[in-house]
């Protein structure tokens, strides 16, 4: 199956007034295949918008090669066939959601108003088409774009956060759509920086920081080796300090210790351990390793497994 | 790509060629023809540059407009050499404005007094530059036409073949108002041309029939009965001083009897005294009627530039300048006959910088000519002044086909300003013929008056 | 081309809804009606001054509403990244650029002719009504639209590769110094007294600068009464050279931004 997206060493660069030339993309091979939703993932600036709008020929790249659906990037007639949806996106006001996809529409050539009709219905709007869209929550902004960005029947999409500044409800229902999009069997390509959105419906992710993948592959793969924490109260200080070592992270506070091994590691050897401290203990659970795990070890450095431990996620 | 950009480099190219071509060659000449508001002159036209902004954004009009009201501002409070830079201004603003130009023109001949309330007469070349060149601007409407043979009428007094000649545009406007054009006729008496005068009151009369026909209106009634009151006036004038019989040139005038025989001697003298520096007093004889004759007095350099007898050459200016003759002295006034006589102080003390009296030498001149004069004055004296004459000063010279008065005396700047040698003394120049008067004086010789009713 | 209109005709329904043009293009409207009254500073004169104030009245609202309306056009589409969705879509950037800028002619094409009307009811109502009047009137509005579109390629073309508040002041620039090249050609080329080289410098300018003034041709309308010939050739002719300045401004605005990052 030949890729959806492939770039070979594509670059960007910017020349800054008191930086000099900054990559802001730099030297970037990733590759997404047809059929798959695909995340994006990285810290705010690190160069996803950039190599979205690379890939559809908005902003030239300073080097590399980039290709979409097989045609080198810049070719106007990929456009035909993808379709793009900007990071919290304007559209004229003062058009109601039907005039909206009339307008897109006529940038294909497209005047089919059964269609428009069944785009509407199809993101939950049918019955908001005649409002204008200063009117629409962010919420029915969003599906608006949603609307628009299948217009052309793409086979590949690029979204970009699609969910930012969304209330819950609104997210489920985007995450519905766009996991319809993957069955219609279309190429999802999602930048986000909201990773248990990303987790619940993407198959392969790529994390990008300061212009440089870190890490692509399968989730599966990436997330691979799950992890067992274990938590007990009335642990006096020397014990705690115990368990230290390479592939463990502790926390201790308040005489409560909570510790974190590898799956396979000897979870017995712990609970004894604290148990000849007479110390009581409140929980032992096996647990996945999560996106968010992987992303904060590649992006955040050493701060990560302070950081880990603090989440409230784990603790619940 | 590059070869796309490199074809529309070389299309740009081509059309900046077109587009300059275009304008150098039909469109800047055509603009500066028809459509420019003639802005010549903007950066001399001593505008502030807010003003200059406003122009050039297009409020021309508008801002002419609030200047004119500004310059009218200054001749309230006298200051008659900021009016000159304003009126000019305006007039290049907004060339069209009619009104600027005929009451500009006006305001400068008429309304530049001394504290007497004598006109600057200085000013007048300025004022027919004003006008000719709103003439110019303004080709196509009656009105400015109208204005200057008006001064040339009635303020300058003189020289009627140039009221003749802007009257005989004026009434080749379309837009000429019926009311004005028997002015043609007058102006064609003063200009001795008597029956051309009568004969444009017939066209008028016929026109003024057509027109009382055609619309019942009461105004186009009132002009037909006019000149047909003009048209029979003219006539019994005509008979009634000998002017055809003159025209015969048969000896029929000598013959008959004409109101205006025999000549009438007016018994012209005159004595001029200066009872204080500056201060003039005129005294002097005049056989003529109880009232009804003004003589024209003039005070000027002896060697003014440009200076005719009794008159200066008005007509000097094509352009307008506001290049006063500042050092040069031109007092013009009337003196008021009554009792056969005529007395007048003659006052310059109170305007030095309009009567500078810079040189030494002065000319006093009297002048009176019949062709101006009114109408029941004429009645004895004819339109020419067959029917005056006087022993010493009358003049056939001056003004070409009419009899006119003419003297002359001359005073010194000293003896004007009462300085060196008379400091202390009263000068006095009289003609040789001058007797004293005083108006309790009987009333002999007076000129019996004809009149159209017969007495 | 149906990019292209699609494009230009959003373009419009936008423009007619910002409120600052909104706001310009009724003071404008609202200066035109009390004009009449402003006419008293020249009794027998009113006409022209009416006339004149009115069309300076509308140059100036239609310029102001030209550059507002233009310079903000495509920074406003980059912050609000419609751009992009549109860009995504099989659209070139020339027919964005082109779209965008036909839209800013139509929309001035309705002001400027909202304005037309309200100045001819306007002098109808407290000059002259005879029908013949009115229509000679109504040539001066084509022309400044034509000079307005002119106007808006300079700033469109401006606003590629510059920020909206500097275009301002550009485009306004260019108006101006467009606005006085005649008067300033006629002073310095056609005087006997300039210097050669100023001659030659102010031919120069003429060439490279578009002209602004060519359009203004409120002054026969103003003191009517002369014949003009060829007054069609003319029109023709100026309406033409507007065409071909526009389109050179409109290629070098699509070249700077087809290459530009957005």
């Amino acid at each position: 199956m030949p890729a959806a997206i492939e770039t070979i060493q594509l670059t960007k660069t910017y020349k800054s007034r008191s930086l000099g030339l900054i990559n802001v993309v730099d030297k970037l091979d990733l590759t997404v295949q047809e059929g798959e939703i695909f995340g994006f993932l990285g810290p705010n600036g690190a160069g996803k918008t950039t190599t979205i709008k690379m890939l559809l020929g908005i902003i030239n790249p300073s080097a590399g090669e980039g290709y979409v659906l097989g045609k080198e990037i810049g070719d106007l007639n990929v456009h035909k066939v993808i379709s793009y949806l900007p990071e919290r996106p304007y559209y004229y006001e003062y058009m109601t959601g039907m005039e909206i996809l009339k307008f897109y529409g006529s940038l294909f050539g497209i005047r089919d108003e059964k269609k428009f009709q069944s785009l509407l219905e199809r993101v939950n709007l049918a019955g908001d088409a005649s409002k204008i869209i200063a009117q629409y929550s962010k919420g029915m902004q969003q599906r608006i774009g949603l609307a628009q960005s299948l217009i052309n029947d793409p086979k590949l999409l690029f979204l970009d956060e699609p969910t930012a500044g969304l209330d819950p409800i609104a997210h489920t229902e985007i995450r519905d759509l766009i996991l319809q999009f993957r069955n219609e069997g279309r190429t999802v390509f999602i930048s986000s920086h909201e990773l248990s959105e990303v987790e619940r419906i993407c198959d392969r992710v790529a994390i990008i920081n300061k212009g440089v993948i870190e890490r692509q592959g399968h989730l599966d793969e990436l997330l691979k080796g799950a992890r067992i924490e274990i938590i007990a109260d009335d642990v006096p200080k020397e014990t705690a300090t115990k368990f230290e070592g390479p592939d463990t992270i502790v926390s201790y506070s308040s005489n409560r210790l909570i510790v974190d091994i590898p799956e396979g590691a000897n979870v017995g050897a712990v609970i004894d351990e604290l148990r000849n401290a007479k110390a009581s203990i409140v929980s032992v659970i096996p647990r996945r390793r999560r996106l968010e795990d992987l992303f904060v070890e590649t992006v955040g450095g050493k701060n990560a497994k302070k950081l880990v431990v603090e989440s409230p996620e784990v603790v619940a | 790509m590059w070869k796309i950009r490199k074809k529309l480099y070389g299309v740009g190219a081509v059309l900046l060629i077109v587009a300059a071509t275009l304008q150098m060659t039909y469109i800047h000449p055509k603009w500066r023809k028809d459509y420019s508001p003639e802005a010549g002159g903007l950066v001399a036209s001593q505008l502030s540059p807010e003003q200059i902004l406003l122009q050039l954004f297009g409020f021309r009009e508008f801002l002419a407009g609030i200047l004119w009201v500004r310059a009218d501002g200054f001749f309230d409070a006298g200051n008659y050499d900021a009016i000159l830079p304003i009126i000019r201004v305006c007039t290049i603003l907004d060339p069209h404005n009619i009104d600027i130009y005929a009451t500009g023109m006006w305001h400068i001949a008429y309304n530049f007094t001394d504290q007497e309330q004598r006109s600057n007469r200085r000013y007048i070349p300025i004022a027919l530059a004003l006008a000719k060149d709103g003439i110019k601007n303004n080709p196509n409407t009656y009105e400015l036409y109208f204005e200057t043979g008006w001064l040339w009428y009635q303020k300058i007094d003189d020289n009627p073949s140039e009221a003749v000649k802007y009257f005989q545009e004026m009434v080749k406007k379309k837009d000429v108002l019926p009311a004005r054009e028997d002015l043609l006729a007058n102006a064609y008496f003063r200009d001795q041309k008597i029956m051309t005068g009568l004969n444009w009151y017939f066209h008028l009369y016929k026109e003024a029939i057509a027109r009382a026909k055609k619309d019942t209106f009461y105004a186009n009634s009132q002009i037909r009965d006019t000149l047909e009151s003009n048209i029979d006036n003219t006539i019994i004038r005509m008979i009634q001083r000998g002017y055809l019989a003159q025209k015969r040139n048969d000896g029929s005038y000598e013959k008959g009897d004409y109101d205006t025989k025999p000549p009438f001697n007016v018994g012209f003298s005159a004595k001029v005294t200066v009872v204080r520096p500056r201060v003039l007093r005129v005294t002097g004889t005049w056989n003529v009627l109880p009232v009804g004759c003004r003589i024209r007095f003039i005070v000027r350099d002896l060697h003014y530039p440009n200076a005719l007898p009794a008159e200066l050459d008005w007509n000097k200016n094509d352009n307008f300048n506001f290049n006063l003759p500042t050092n040069l002295t031109y007092m013009q006034d009337q003196l008021f006959c009554k009792d056969q006589r005529f007395d007048r102080v003659e006052n310059m003390s109170k305007d030095p910088t309009m009567y500078p009296f810079d040189s030494n030498h002065y000319l006093l001149e009297f002048f009176y000519d019949p062709a101006f004069g009114a109408p029941h004055i004429q009645d004895k004296f004819g339109w020419n002044g067959v029917g005056m004459t006087d022993p010493n000063f009358l003049n056939t010279q001056i003004r070409k086909g009419v009899r006119v008065i003419y003297a002359t005396l001359e005073l010194s700047k000293d003896q004007i300003l009462m300085r060196g040698q008379w400091q202390n003394r009263h000068a006095t120049v009289e003609t040789s013929n001058f007797k004293e008067s005083s108006p309790t004086e009987s009333m002999t010789n007076i000129v019996k008056v004809p009149s159209l009713r017969g007495n | 081309m149906g990019a292209v209109w699609n494009i230009a005709a959003t373009t419009v329904g936008e423009a007619i809804r910002r409120r600052v043009l909104l706001v310009i293009l009724m003071i404008g409207v609202l200066l035109l009606t009390i004009i009449p009254s402003l006419s008293v500073l020249s009794a027998r004169s009113d006409d022209s001054v009416t006339v004149g104030t009115m069309f300076a009245v509308m140059r100036g609202t239609s310029a102001l509403l030209a550059i507002v309306l233009t310079v903000y056009m495509i920074p406003n589409e980059i912050e609000r990244r419609t751009i992009y969705t549109i860009l995504s879509k099989p659209v070139q950037r020339w027919q964005f650029f082109l779209g965008k800028y036909l839209g800013a002619v139509l929309s001035l094409l309705l002001m400027i002719t909202l304005m037309t009307v309200f100045m001819l009811v306007v002098y109808a109502i407290f000059q002259n009504h005879h029908a013949s009047r009115l229509l000679s009137l109504a040539q001066q509005p084509v022309m400044y639209w034509i000079e307005m579109s002119l106007l808006a390629a300079v700033a469109i073309c401006i606003s590629t590769f510059v920020t909206p508040l500097i275009n301002i002041f550009l485009s306004f620039g260019v108006w101006l110094v467009g606005t006085v090249l005649n008067p300033l050609y006629d002073t310095i080329a056609n005087n006997s007294k300039s210097i050669p080289i100023m001659k030659s410098i102010s031919k120069l300018i003429v060439s490279l600068v578009p002209n602004f003034a060519d359009y203004d041709t409120k002054n026969p309308l103003i003191n009517p009464g002369q014949p003009i010939q060829n007054q069609g050739l003319y029109y023709f002719t100026t309406i033409f050279y507007g065409v071909v300045w526009i389109a050179l401004l409109l290629i070098i605005g699509a070249l700077i931004f087809d290459r530009r990052e957005v």
